[in-house]
């Protein structure tokens, strides 16, 4: 078929009413065309309902005996998870989330010293001392006012009954944001540390990313770790 | 004085054409050149005669001669030349000038050697002889614009192209346009007192671009079968011209003088009336003379303008993604749909290349997260439930709005229907299924999911989900089917990521 033919078969694609396909012409005189073809689709539908809810319904419909009895998480699934044990400070075990697209989720780990005081952790503080984390908005795809941070700066203060520890970046990077829900609820940390209970979001330079990412264990090193211990 | 069209059917015969040119037409041609202020005429031909400037179609698109260049497509330059000779020579001899005679009769006898008339223009390069080198950089010579037009269209016709019409581009080298200003420069100098200068050569002067489109435009009309107009199929006449290059870069370490010409020309380009004065007209066509007057290379490219095709698709496998996904030179999925749709339709269309603009969002694996409810508890139970989704769009609720933006159109779907496998940690009761088919136009606050929140501002956007309902899931009590229909927005399916 021709080049110049593509456009009559746009138009016996429609009055054949045909499902997907229909050509539209970048010039104007074509426009009443498309309209006149958009309008057609509808009615034609109709006719095939039936049909096509029936072949979705069953192309849908799982089969339970595939599925796994549980399917992995979205974090598991979604994510490589990595450790930093014991940073800074003994038992401030931190994770680090990193995403294909090479955002990382900082987080506290379950092994953090704080999950172990009676009650747990009680209040999250994201004023740091100079500023504070959760005040900065980043705003546009080109993160601006986005803070660069150093693996070791402070993220936010995390309180128990008796003490606080600091939360830090670990891996370099700009900081996207923080998790605002964690100022009024503070038990998300306790509940479920590893996911809304996650802590901020930064954004690595790939090469920062490589340097940070020798410095920390994978989950199995971690794990080995910790159950070592 | 006079040229009768016998005289001049005999001057075509004398030289042994046998093209068909029809005697009114000469005769059109004869008294359109006779127009022409003779003297000015002859003195740019003998400048031309020295240096190789261009005999007829320069000369006739110079002093604005429209209907020699439309109509004399079929004429070879040797007879353009000799009606042109004849006409300024029987001119010249009623003119009591001798010097005029003179410079006439060296040109008119210049005209009947074959090989000068085939010398490259100075100005046009060769463009208006219809002399090129082609791409097997072989010099070809047509000698009509109809025979020029004959090769373009056999390329066209090679190609398989077939055209509803078309528009014909033209692109020639800078060098073209300087050799052109250099000339109307000369021009100015020493006619611009004159009658004629002050109310034809101004207005009437035609570019050498110009030229060339109007004197094939016709015959191509013919041979391709079509008009010429705008059109989405181009073809395009592109010359270059290789010497330039090399000249410029030559002219740039070369002696100061030549320097201060090149900058002198450039300027020109600019600002051609204020610096007219600045510039010796000597060296203007001094510098003409002094450049390669090489033939042009021409590169004919055929293209068109690509041609949209809308369409909706149901995908019934999970393991065809919408677009080629490959994650560090890894691929993903079997095949895609952008894949599978553009190979049938690029052989179909003999197209160079696709690309495929997906209207709304689809993802092989998708998870539930990042959601936060707006005055409603019902997601709670969405909340820890996460699996494996089928999505798929709704075939009958979609309003479409075709909107042409920037050529292609924009497809916006208002509504959306997807269906999404969900797994939840606990069994589904009879209660989950009746407080969720409830919920209607719920509005929800989500914010940019990390999945793309590298590439997009982190926001909260408000999306509304009109409804929902659980289909149970026979032999599982905590995986469930959850069909949606949301309101679709630029980034709806942020629901899932």
């Amino acid at each position: 078929m021709e080049l110049q033919n593509a456009d009559d078969t746009a138009h016996n694609t429609a009055e054949n009413h045909q499902p997907a396909v229909s050509i539209s012409a970048e010039q104007q005189q074509q426009d009443d065309n498309s309209k006149a073809r958009i309008e057609a689709i509808p009615a034609e539908d109709e006719d095939e309902d039936e049909d096509e809810e029936e072949v979705l319904r069953r192309l849908l419909a799982p089969d339970v005996a595939n599925l796994p009895p549980a399917p992995p998480s979205a974090v598991e699934s979604n994510f490589i998870t990595y450790f930093a044990p014991d940073f800074i400070k003994p038992g401030h075990d931190q994770y680090v989330h990193r995403h294909a697209n090479g955002l990382c989720v900082i987080g506290l780990a379950s092994g953090h010293v704080a999950f172990k005081e009676n009650g747990g952790v009680t209040s999250v503080d994201f004023n740091v001392g100079k500023s504070d984390r959760s005040g900065i908005k980043v705003t546009g795809k080109r993160k601006r006012n986005a803070q660069h941070f150093e693996p070791n700066t402070a993220l936010c203060k995390v309180f128990s009954n008796d003490a606080y520890y600091i939360v830090r970046c670990c891996v370099k990077g700009s900081l996207l944001e923080v998790n605002e829900s964690l100022i009024k609820q503070p038990k998300l940390l306790n509940s479920s540390a590893e996911r809304e209970g996650y802590v901020a979001i930064i954004m690595p330079k790939p090469t920062d990313w490589l340097k940070a990412k020798a410095s920390l264990l994978s989950s199995e090193e971690y794990k080995n770790l910790r159950d070592a211990s | 004085m006079d040229a009768s069209p016998t005289e001049a059917a005999q001057v075509v015969n004398g030289h042994g054409q046998a093209q068909v040119v029809p005697a009114e037409e000469l005769t059109r041609l004869t008294y359109a050149v006779r127009d022409l202020p003779a003297h000015a005429v002859q003195d740019l031909l003998s400048v031309g005669c020295d240096t190789g400037m261009c005999p007829v179609w320069c000369i006739f698109r110079l002093f604005g001669v429209h209907e020699c260049i439309c109509s004399c497509s079929l004429m070879p330059q040797s007879t353009l030349c000799s009606i042109l000779a004849k006409s300024m020579d029987l001119e010249g001899d009623t003119m009591v000038n001798g010097v005029r005679a003179h410079e006439d009769s060296s040109s008119v006898h210049s005209y009947q050697e074959p090989d000068l008339v085939a010398k490259c223009c100075i100005i046009c390069l060769g463009i208006l002889q219809f002399v090129y080198i082609d791409h097997q950089e072989s010099l070809v010579k047509t000698d009509c614009p109809y025979n020029f037009a004959l090769t373009i269209a056999d390329v066209v016709k090679q190609q398989s192209y077939q055209l509803d019409n078309f528009s014909l581009e033209v692109s020639l080298p800078p060098i073209v346009t300087e050799n052109e200003q250099a000339v109307w420069l000369y021009m100015k100098r020493k006619h611009a007192s004159e009658l004629w200068y002050q109310e034809k050569f101004i207005s009437e002067r035609i570019l050498t671009k110009d030229v060339l489109k109007l004197c094939i435009t016709k015959p191509l009309e013919t041979l391709l079968g079509v008009k010429a107009g705008v059109s989405s199929s181009r073809i395009r006449l592109t010359y270059t011209h290789l010497d330039t290059s090399v000249k410029v870069q030559n002219t740039a370490e070369a002696n100061q003088s030549n320097k201060k010409r090149k900058t002198g020309m450039l300027i020109l380009l600019c600002q051609p009336h204020t610096l007219y004065l600045q510039c010796d007209i000597s060296d203007c066509l001094k510098s003409l003379s002094e450049k390669v007057n090489q033939p042009c290379l021409l590169a004919l490219l055929c293209n068109r303008s690509p041609i949209y095709i809308g369409g909706r698709y149901l995908k019934y496998s999970r393991n065809v993604s919408q677009s080629r996904w490959i994650v560090d030179d890894e691929r993903i999925g079997e095949a895609s749909v952008e894949e599978i749709i553009g190979s049938n339709i690029l052989p179909f269309c003999r197209g160079d290349n696709y690309k495929f603009h997906a209207a709304g969002r689809e993802d092989i694996d998708v998870k539930v997260k990042n959601l936060k409810v707006l005055g409603s508890q019902g997601w709670a139970l969405m909340h820890e439930g996460e699996a494996e989704k089928q999505v798929y769009f709704s075939l009958c609720r979609q309003a479409a709005i075709f909107e042409n933006l920037y050529g292609p159109f924009l497809l916006y779907f208002l509504q959306k229907q997807y269906a999404a496998l969900v797994w939840i940690p606990r069994s589904l009761k009879d209660d989950d299924v009746q407080t969720i088919s409830l919920l209607k136009d719920m509005a929800i606050l989500q914010r940019t999911p990390i999945r793309v929140l590298h590439r997009r501002s982190p926001l909260e956007r408000e999306k509304i989900i009109h409804w929902m309902k659980v289909e149970r899931v026979a032999g599982s009590s905590q995986y469930f089917l959850l069909h949606l229909c949301t309101q679709v927005g630029y980034d709806l399916f942020f629901l899932f990521a």
